[in-house]
């Protein structure tokens, strides 16, 4: 097979990537640059003051109680990934294979649920999880007792928001591994003695992990910045980064302090998945190996 | 069959190129809308651009000045006190004419440059409308002897108690914020600064004093000891008051009157915000103001000055009392006339002096970023 090596100097290459290249800079780059400017900087009287200054800095890592909340954001983020893979996944799989006849009308019937408002769905939830709210209520007429549930303004009611509104990446991206899936191989696996359970593990389960992981990173990044579920069912109480990261913007006006942990939160969710990644490869090359 | 969208497009007569036509004909239709249906702002002689909490931006307040003036208000909505003073103060007041935000944020905008000074001369009509609480010097507006803006609405922060569950004597103190009994059954109000204020005073805690480190000691315990008994830290007002209302919530602290004229105007009388009893000397209540400024930008706009006499003026202070979202009182003593007796009664004027006596006055705290980061550990460790 031929293959062209392609050079910068190559004028067409330059202009096909150009444009992506000039969005990143303006839309990603520049601003992380001066947001990481801007935490060098101080406040005075609620102004800023540009003067180069560790300040914030050593706030940061002297205060344990950053890091505390950034620790409840990762903790809450990876089992955010667990949940929604466990839920996801043999969603997935009836898409794929049993309800394929009606694929298409429960696709469309996903992306209204998941282009309906996050605002809405949000507090949609309080009217069902509240003391009074739907799901009591039926508890109550399955004879439950009255209040069975009290789950409105706890982490679990932050954790029930996340997972409905991030459920559906891994569903589709899981669903788009497993659609491509040769059903050949699954057959040849079936004539070659593999019982449904250990053709599923054996041959299933391993192609669709690019959209396994796909959609834990989709959920894993998005649930780091969850602001309105801890906020709206969380009660406020166990607040997450980006709580974190707003009052120090907006209530206490110290912008050098909201950049400063702005970027441990991207730093955190970068160095998550680079140990992730490299988890997944040592495995991948064990594997390999045996 | 699988039916394709081709196919549903064959069946229907419908093709890309009449959704395309069919979109270029309402883009031209917007366009022409545009052009040919323009509000004020393009014909309008003179333009204000207006940063102000939500109420003050009501059709019925804006629509008879501009037509008035000939003027074009532009309203950029504030959900943050002090977010909205960082805006002005990063560069923005150049691009804004008036502000209406809480009165300690006004008061800091003179000394930053931010608004300018007012003659407590050219605006003595509208002081002499205005309860004598309220008229000039307005102390909490005062700065070096100069006034910065009027003040336009203002209540008293207590507990907001629904009385169909508790005595309003239970709450002659915020000694319920820590009682066992009422564990789960507190809302606090994330309100930037106000819950914090009402607890630091329970505490024996002027706030609205330089504290030294026991004082702030003193803050972060009580705080500590509201998080425990507390359900809900809500920044919501809806949420809050549905929660005051079904009884899950036995009180709201860090709202008070702003959290429940509105309901009271709806019907729900058996809500009120009262301010608790003087403990140990040290009144218990807070009375808070927005009041309304002129921004310095250069421009010494005469139409602003005369929005600020208008907006305070009787009838349109009625109107900015209240609104869809809360309703408060006004400085306007003339206004009161234009009152009917439920309003009167929703607003809860019978006990508004007594609020006043037994309150401080919520000014300019000095430490209070110190108040905040405590609020944030305290939350933190929770």
């Amino acid at each position: 097979m031929r293959t062209d090596s392609k050079s910068w100097r190559d004028p067409v290459l330059v202009a096909t990537v150009a444009p992506l290249a000039i969005v990143m800079l303006a839309f990603f780059v520049i601003p992380l640059v001066m947001t990481a400017v801007l935490s060098f900087q101080t406040t005075q009287f609620y102004r800023l003051t540009w003067t180069w200054d560790l300040k914030v800095w050593t706030e940061v890592f002297s205060k344990p109680h950053y890091w505390t909340i950034m620790a409840r954001t990762v903790a809450m983020a990876l089992v955010c990934v667990v949940i929604c893979l466990l839920i996801a996944f043999p969603a997935a799989y009836a898409l794929a294979t049993r309800l394929r006849a009606y694929n298409a009308q429960i696709q469309i019937l996903i992306i209204f649920a998941f282009l309906t408002d996050a605002v809405l769905k949000t507090f949609g939830w309080i009217l069902v999880l509240d003391k009074s709210g739907v799901a009591n209520w039926l508890l109550a007429h399955l004879g439950l007792g009255p209040e069975a549930l009290n789950l409105l303004f706890t982490p679990t009611g932050t954790m029930i928001g996340m997972v409905y509104g991030l459920v559906v990446y891994p569903l589709f991206t899981i669903y788009l591994s497993l659609a491509r899936i040769d059903r050949d191989l699954v057959l040849a696996a079936y004539d070659s003695g593999a019982s449904r359970l250990r053709a599923f593990f054996e041959v299933t389960l391993p192609l669709s992990r690019p959209g396994l992981y796909c959609g834990a990173v989709l959920v894993f990044v998005l649930s780091l910045g969850a602001f309105l579920e801890p906020k709206v069912l969380g009660g406020g109480t166990a607040p997450l980064a980006s709580e974190l990261i707003r009052q120090s913007f907006e209530t206490r006006v110290n912008w050098p302090l909201g950049a400063a942990l702005t970027l441990v939160l991207i730093a955190i969710g970068a160095l998550s998945l680079a140990l992730g990644a490299a988890v997944l490869m040592r495995g991948n090359s064990g594997r390999a190996a045996r | 069959m699988k039916r394709e969208p081709a196919d549903i497009a064959t069946r229907t007569g419908v093709d890309r190129r009449a959704v395309l036509k069919g979109m270029g004909g309402l883009g031209l239709a917007a366009a022409g809308a545009g052009i040919f249906g323009m509000p004020r702002s393009a014909s309008a002689a003179e333009s204000l651009n207006y940063m102000c909490w939500e109420g003050y931006n009501a059709p019925t307040i804006l629509d008879p000045f501009q037509k008035q003036k000939d003027v074009a208000i532009s309203v950029d909505l504030i959900t943050d006190s002090a977010g909205g003073f960082a805006k002005l103060a990063a560069g923005a007041a150049k691009d804004f004419d008036l502000v209406s935000s809480d009165s300690p944020w006004i008061a800091r905008m003179g000394p930053a440059g931010i608004c300018r000074y007012i003659d407590d001369k050219d605006f003595a009509e509208q002081y002499a409308e205005f309860y004598p609480q309220f008229r000039a010097p307005f102390a909490p507006l005062q700065f070096e002897g100069k006034a910065t803006g009027l003040p336009t609405r203002w209540g008293w922060v207590g507990p907001t108690v629904n009385t169909k569950f508790d005595k309003l004597e239970t709450w002659s103190s915020y000694a319920p914020v820590f009682d066992a009994a009422y564990k789960d059954k507190i809302c606090l109000l994330d309100w930037g600064d106000w819950p914090i204020m009402p607890l630091a005073l329970y505490a024996g805690v002027n706030p609205y004093v330089p504290l030294d480190q026991a004082a702030l000691d003193e803050v972060r315990k009580v705080l500590r000891a509201a998080f425990k008994n507390t359900r809900a830290i809500v920044a919501d007002l809806a949420i809050a008051q549905k929660g005051l209302i079904d009884g899950s919530f036995r009180a709201l602290i860090g709202g008070g009157t702003y959290a429940t004229s509105s309901l009271r105007m709806k019907g729900h009388d058996y809500i009120q915000s009262i301010v608790p009893e003087p403990k140990n000397g040290l009144k218990q209540g807070i009375i808070w103001m927005e009041a309304t400024g002129l921004i310095e930008n250069g421009r010494d706009s005469k139409v602003a000055a005369d929005f600020l006499k208008y907006i305070v003026s009787p009838e349109v202070a009625k109107q900015l009392s209240i609104t869809e979202a809360t309703c408060n009182l006004v400085p306007n003593a003339k206004a009161e006339a234009l009152f009917s007796d439920a309003e009167k009664k929703a607003l809860q004027m019978d006990y508004m002096w007594t609020a006043w006596d037994n309150s401080h006055f919520h000014t300019v705290a000095p430490n209070i970023d110190d108040m905040l980061a405590i609020w944030q550990e305290e939350l933190a460790a929770r």
